[in-house]
């Protein structure tokens, strides 16, 4: 929660420099610029939280920064997103359902039983100590500094003590845990809209915004980044282990969530939109953390 | 010497109000007492025999239902549109919603309840008459956030008006949805929907509770 006020604080120069090297790298990507443009205004909330005076029957909320009342447009506004390709999204929804349903579900049910917890969580812990550098570098990119500071501490604690990460020995430091960013939501705290809404047969909801972030995010990852830099690790930079990587990595973090996908699913009465919607509002929620 | 003073006055101030206030239940207690009780219930061994699934889901929705005020849910989430309902379709409406989201989600917690812990992190009073209290629902080693908003009421109960899960607000999921089914029908229409959809559901159960 307090999370929240930090990038209020202007801190000097290089942090100026960060951002205009990050607005660099959104005009360089032009698609994005573009992706601006489309979407509707953007949803970051006024700084203050002065809820509105609204009558005690009024289904207001002053949860909601800036307290608008649901009788109002802005409300919606928030949330929407262009979706011109609906059609597409919602058959791409289907497949994905399908491939949830006959190919991920039984496969992480299957390794559920298979693998015990412990395993499991060490796998998890693994693959997010992994991305740790992802999530420093985008907190670097909002001049999050001590979140960034947290997630330096946590990597070196985990790789090491923790043993290359398959353990979690910095769990119960809160500051070593900040909330997890990404490029999606570096690219959302610039004020960049969503786009266009896209359903990604595999990857499942995203737009514009957060598909230029997963690729950026995807360049940083440290196999990927090797990669790219010419790099040759040999196995690890090959990719087959990106792909089987990927695979087991989907497989581990569904084992944990099992269900949750058919309920959200089973309480809507259109899927589709009930999905778009959660994810809007759960990227919404994360890039005002 | 006189911030002395003001610290005695403010201490005074405090135990004077302490107990008045105590008579009005917090809202952090107002969740987690109907919690535990439900968590109670999903280990209770006596509905760990087949056949008992009816029976032990009626006894979480008497203890959850109290908890929440679905009229206001209903009304946040319809939104705009409320004013379009009668009296009659309101009621109507309140009633299905209320039964619907009953079901949906005792049948989640009914069916996969595998020890998740709750934690329960704090909470925020707005204006004296809103708070949200901020819970963690823990699950091996996933972490799930999840808030309650809610309302005083004139007797001084608070109910919840809205849940927030990984920053996605019930009501406002469900407000595209209604508006985009109220755009093209009627407030019967949706009302008529989520009776199907509600038939389908017990159907389901009824049906998973036999085999």
């Amino acid at each position: 929660m307090a999370e929240k006020w930090i990038p209020a604080g202007r801190p000097p120069r290089w942090c100026v420099m960060l951002r205009a090297l990050t607005m660099l790298i959104v005009l360089l990507t032009g698609s994005v610029a573009f992706a601006g443009s489309l979407g509707e205004e953007a949803s970051e909330p006024p700084a203050g939280d002065e809820p509105a005076m609204a009558e005690a029957s009024d289904p207001f909320d002053p949860f909601d920064q800036g307290g608008e009342d649901v009788f109002e447009d802005e409300d919606e506004a928030s949330q929407a997103v262009a979706d011109p390709m609906e059609g597409f999204n919602r058959a791409m929804f289907t497949v994905n359902d399908k491939l949830y349903f006959w190919v991920l579900k039984p496969a992480a049910s299957g390794y559920r039983f298979v693998v015990p917890t412990p395993v499991r969580s060490s796998v998890k812990n693994f693959f997010f100590n992994l991305l740790g550098p992802v999530r420093f570098v985008n907190c670097l990119f909002q001049g999050k500094w001590r979140a960034a500071e947290g997630e330096f501490c946590r990597f070196t604690v985990n790789t090491t003590v923790g043993m290359l990460g398959f353990f979690d020995p910095a769990k119960d430091n809160p500051k070593m845990n900040p909330h997890e960013e990404d490029f999606g939501q570096t690219l959302g705290y610039y004020a960049i809209g969503n786009g266009c809404y896209i359903v990604w047969p595999l990857f499942g909801p995203s737009t514009l915004r957060d598909t230029v972030g997963g690729v950026g995010d995807w360049a940083l990852n440290p196999f990927s980044f090797m990669k790219l830099v010419n790099v040759d690790a040999g196995a690890l930079t090959s990719d087959t282990t990106n792909v089987a990587m990927y695979c087991v990595r989907t497989v581990n973090d569904v084992s944990f969530r099992i269900g949750d996908y058919e309920a959200l699913k089973n309480a809507a009465l259109d899927p589709y939109e009930a999905f778009r919607n959660a994810y809007i509002q759960n990227r919404n929620s994360k890039i005002a953390q | 010497m006189r911030r002395r003073l003001l610290a005695c006055i403010l201490m005074l101030a405090v135990l004077g109000i302490g107990p008045a206030a105590a008579a009005f239940t917090e809202p952090m207690a107002v969740i987690k007492a109907p919690i535990d009780e439900v968590i109670e219930l999903l280990n209770d061994p006596q509905y760990k025999e087949a056949g008992t699934e009816q029976a032990q889901r009626n006894a979480i929705w008497q203890i959850v239902r109290p908890m929440f005020d679905f009229e206001e849910i209903s009304r946040r989430a319809v939104a705009r549109n409320w004013n379009r309902f009668t009296d009659a379709e309101k009621k109507a409406f309140v009633d299905v919603f209320a039964q619907f989201l009953g079901n949906t989600y005792i049948d989640k917690i009914q069916g996969e309840y595998h020890n998740e812990k709750i934690v329960y992190l704090g909470q925020e009073i707005l204006q004296e008459v809103y708070a949200e209290v901020k819970t963690q629902i823990v699950r091996e080693t996933v972490e799930i956030p999840v808030n309650y908003r809610m309302r005083k009421y004139e007797e001084g109960q608070w109910r919840v008006y809205d849940i927030i899960v990984e920053g996605v607000s019930l009501v406002k999921n469900y407000r595209t949805q209604f508006a985009s089914i109220l755009k093209k029908k009627r407030p019967s229409q949706l009302i008529d929907q989520l009776n199907e959809k509600l038939t389908e559901q017990n159907q389901r159960l009824v049906g998973s509770g036999q085999d």
